[in-house]
């Protein structure tokens, strides 16, 4: 009894402190002070995630939705030197009209999600998953989903991340690089990067029967190559372009050869044939995390490193005022 | 309808809402790519709300699958915003 | 297992990581990934029209644990116009992008988007359907970026922020729906939706999501400067295609999914918006001074065609009067695409032959660019609804409804629209075949008029006339996966 009034206590106090720090991070009128609510926000939403029993989600987020979004957003900031503005958020009747009209949203939205969760039921498809599970290939019902019952939209999903590097690689060239690190940050990146890919490579592996996978994997690789630009190290690790394009297509190519090869065999696309499931979501998550890890660390990079344009043509930047 | 369920889908509408509201009412590109995070946080929220099933049960995994997907989408989202933004800036600056 | 309807969505995708790995050989492998796609269309919609609907379970899993794709005639008929659009598009994009890098910039994302836009058109999973939309927002983004002015970048950007915001009205949507019924397939869903306030607060968030994504009055803004400021086959693509499938989603969750639920009076909020959407959009067309844009807000105006449609289809009990009706719908969709592209090629080529795309200046271009003028002339035809365009035809029937109705506010609406496309047409016409020499450089290459020609003979000639083929192609369809309960 007085267990679940504590947690009910630890979720009150856990969700007020989420709505406090996204608030905080939205309407804050100073630029620099809403990305650091930002990046807490994310590291917050992660314990959220931890205590909803969703550990994949936990690492995910930490690793991308507050660790490498905050990065990009700090560079940006850097980038932004007059980050003073007092006067980011609207304000006046139209402001107050919006806020009033969120506020309606939001309730009757909770309006119908507090009738609906009441009434339905909440199972959904939680037992089929479980009932499945045995015939995945994996012990860990998340990646089962992401790599055999849904692969489709993890597929599509390494596309989405490809576009987006695709159209910041088109914008121009890199951004501005680091100054070489001092000793102290130096000897740091130089245990710090080993680590993280040895912890890449074990969630990779861990990913089928424990919580890790491709995603979290690739975001250890991409956080590396950020410590290394960070540091000074312009080409941040990565290989030169000519691999670079290879590895950035990695992940898709393996999904569509093997879906290819199963639909050549009868099967239904990306339907694994008996006994090779395990197998084959290992080889498809291994290419997933170099082209993850690759994508990510482009997109930190925010544009064309050195090299990247054929042999012989001049690096053409988005010309401002041209047409091609 | 468990306690933790209710509280967090709430968390999650309002974050939808407040993140919506901030996208609308900012006026620099940073503050709304912020905004629509923080939005798209609270979206991931309910799915991961109505997903939980209490300490007894192992939560339902698909919609743990579904905001993964999300949070790569979102931050794919962000890094291109965030190149066009720094592109608009050095034309300013030419 | 008929692996199908894989095709049109992995022979793009499989093209775009060929042009990433061999950005030098990009065009070649575009031009071939187009063929082959349109062949792979060809051959499902043989199929759909001989066997009917036909459903591929990804992974060999039961829908709803999975994904299945779904391929019905309203969606075949769809990539059908797509694989057409894209190709001609694309073979344009040979001529149009001098500089060898932007060609290899371009393919791969161009590749995607077109995966992406089949992918949405072939999904029955509602999750899978946000990951397409965002893919194809992106990818588009991405497209239109490449124009490379300030205002191409800071109208990409606008489409962006505004398109995430979408975006995630959809998911919260899909979010409601998974909470309420415990399921993301569409088959399945097809027979559990009921008029309750899960259902409409999910539809209600998923429309918001999409009529920013259609444009639709007052959620267009971000149109006209996106699409005008892109670079010319970029904007084909976006106004007839990119648009097109926000309302192909609109017409599955209002026609189709959501229909139980719905009562007919709430599609004429639909109509009022598209309504006003013609006529602002009509006006401002009037008063634009650059081709690009008098196009761009040409299809604010002609998407708010296709939503006047709804109250119409929603009034209508199920027979051979909405299957009409709804036929008339896909013409005018098909239509629209054909010849909007066809404008915005033309109007590339003006551009790039006159250094400039304003309108008052238009002068001499008749003869410096016969053809490309004649394919202004049936991009016109098509656009105002003249004889024998499938949007005289479209028209026609969406008044005959109108009158059977009693719903008399669409008539005038689409009268005044129609007059103002002859005026906005007319002027351009006119100044093209005025006098001047509008500096125009020695036309290099006359192949280069001919994809949107094509385009354009297509959109006033062979939908008009083989309107009816289409109609029993798609009419009985109609009631898609209504038909299932």
């Amino acid at each position: 009894m007085m267990a679940v009034q504590l947690w009910q206590l630890l979720d009150l106090l856990l969700a007020g402190l989420t709505l406090g720090l996204g608030w905080a991070a939205v309407s804050g009128p100073d630029l620099r002070r809403s990305v650091v609510f930002f990046i807490a926000f994310g590291l917050l939403v992660a314990v959220v995630w931890a205590r909803l029993r969703a550990p994949d989600l936990a690492l995910a987020e930490a690793a991308i939705g507050a660790g490498l979004s905050g990065a990009l957003l700090l560079s940006a900031l850097r980038d932004e030197p007059d980050a003073e503005t007092s006067d980011d958020v609207r304000g006046g009747p139209v402001a107050a009209l919006v806020s009033l009209a969120g506020l309606a949203l939001a309730a009757a939205f909770a309006w119908v999600m507090i009738h609906t969760l009441g009434a339905a039921d909440p199972v959904r498809l939680a037992d089929q998953i479980t009932a499945q599970l045995p015939n995945s290939g994996v012990g860990n019902p998340v990646t089962a989903v992401l790599l055999n019952f849904r692969a489709y939209d993890t597929l599509l999903e390494l596309a989405v991340l490809l576009a987006a590097v695709l159209g910041i690689l088109a914008l121009g060239p890199a951004r501005t690089p680091y100054r070489a690190a001092g000793p102290l940050l130096d000897g740091l990146i130089r245990w710090l990067v080993p680590l993280l890919i040895l912890t890449a490579g074990y969630l990779l592996w861990a990913g089928a029967h424990a919580p890790g996978g491709a995603f979290q994997a690739g975001a250890m690789l991409a956080a590396a190559a950020v410590m290394l630009r960070l540091g000074g190290h312009t080409i941040a690790g990565l290989p030169r372009p000519p691999m670079q394009r290879i590895l950035l297509t990695a992940g898709i190519a393996a999904f569509v050869l093997v879906g290819v090869i199963t639909t050549g065999l009868g099967l239904a696309f990306l339907q694994y044939p008996g006994g090779w499931s395990g197998g084959l979501i290992l080889l498809i998550e291994a290419a997933a995390t170099l082209a993850i890890a690759t994508t990510l660390a482009l997109a930190y990079i925010g544009g064309r490193p050195a090299g990247w344009v054929s042999e012989g043509s001049a690096d053409t930047t988005t010309k401002i005022g041209g047409r091609d | 309808m468990l306690f933790a369920e209710i509280t967090y889908a709430l968390t999650g509408i309002g974050l939808f809402a407040l993140g919506l509201r901030g996208a609308l009412l900012r006026r620099s590109l940073l503050g709304r790519i912020i905004a629509i995070n923080v939005c798209g946080a609270g979206v991931f929220m309910l799915f991961v709300a109505i997903a939980y099933r209490g300490p007894g049960q192992a939560p339902d995994a698909l919609p743990h699958a579904l905001v993964l997907t999300g949070i790569v989408v979102a931050v794919s989202a962000t890094a291109l915003a965030l190149a066009l933004g720094r592109r608009l800036r050095d034309s300013d600056h030419e | 297992m008929n692996s199908l309807p894989v095709w049109p969505i992995m022979l793009p995708l499989g093209a775009a990581l060929l042009a990433v790995i061999w950005p030098r050989r990009s065009a070649w492998i575009g031009i071939a990934a187009g063929l082959a796609t349109l062949t792979a269309v060809g051959l499902l919609m043989a199929q759909v029209a001989s066997r009917g609907t036909l459903v591929h379970a990804l992974g060999g899993w039961e829908p709803g644990l999975g994904i299945a794709l779904r391929a019905d005639a309203l969606a075949v008929a769809l990539l059908l116009m797509s694989s057409l659009v894209a190709l001609a598009a694309g073979w344009y994009a040979t001529g149009y992008f001098r500089d060898a890098d932007r060609q290899s910039q371009f393919w791969p994302i161009w590749l995607l988007m077109l995966a992406a836009l089949h992918a949405m058109l072939l999904s029955a999973d509602l999750f899978n359907i946000y990951v397409t939309l965002e893919l194809l927002g992106l990818s588009a983004v991405a497209l239109a970026a490449l124009g490379g002015g300030r205002a191409a970048i800071e109208a990409a950007l606008r489409y962006l922020t505004v398109g995430l915001l979408g975006s995630l009205a959809f998911l919260a949507g899909v979010a409601v729906i998974y909470a309420r019924y415990g399921t993301l397939d569409m088959l399945t869903l097809a027979g559990l939706i009921e008029p309750e306030p899960a259902s409409w607060l999910a539809l209600a968030l998923m429309t918001a999501g999409l009529l920013v994504k259609s444009a639709l009055f007052p959620l267009h803004f971000w149109l006209p400067p996106a699409h005008a400021n892109a670079p010319a086959p970029v904007s084909a693509a976006l106004s007839a295609l990119v648009v097109k499938a926000a309302v192909y989603l609109m017409m599955r969750l209002w026609l189709d999914l959501f229909a139980p639920a719905l009562d007919p009076a709430s599609a004429w909020l639909l109509g009022l918006l598209g309504a006003a959407a013609v006529l602002w959009g009509s006006w401002n067309a009037l008063r634009a001074q650059r081709l690009k844009l008098l196009a761009a807000y040409s299809t604010v105006a002609q998407l708010g065609y296709l939503f006047i449609f709804f109250p119409l289809l929603a009034a209508l009990p199920a027979g051979p009067a909405r299957d009409t009706a709804f036929g008339a719908l896909v013409l005018m969709a098909l239509t629209h695409a054909f010849a909007k592209s066809a404008l915005f090629l033309a109007a590339g080529m003006i551009q790039q032959q006159a250094g400039h795309d304003r309108i008052e200046e238009l002068g001499g271009t008749a003869r410096a660019l016969p053809v490309t003028t004649f394919t202004l002339a049936l991009a016109g035809v098509a656009l105002i609804g003249l004889p024998p365009s499938g949007t005289f035809l479209a028209k026609w029937q969406l008044l005959s409804s109108a009158f059977a109705l009693g719903q008399w506010l669409w008539v005038p609406v689409v009268a005044a629209g129609s007059l103002m496309a002859a005026g906005y047409m007319f002027r351009v016409l006119g100044f093209a075949f005025g006098p001047g020499d509008g500096a125009m450089q020695k036309l290099v290459d006359g192949r280069e008029e001919l994809p949107a020609l094509l385009l354009a003979i297509v959109a006033t000639a062979v939908l008009g006339l083989g309107a009816a083929a289409l109609w029993a192609f798609v009419a009985p369809g109609a009631l898609l996966m209504g038909a299932q309960r």
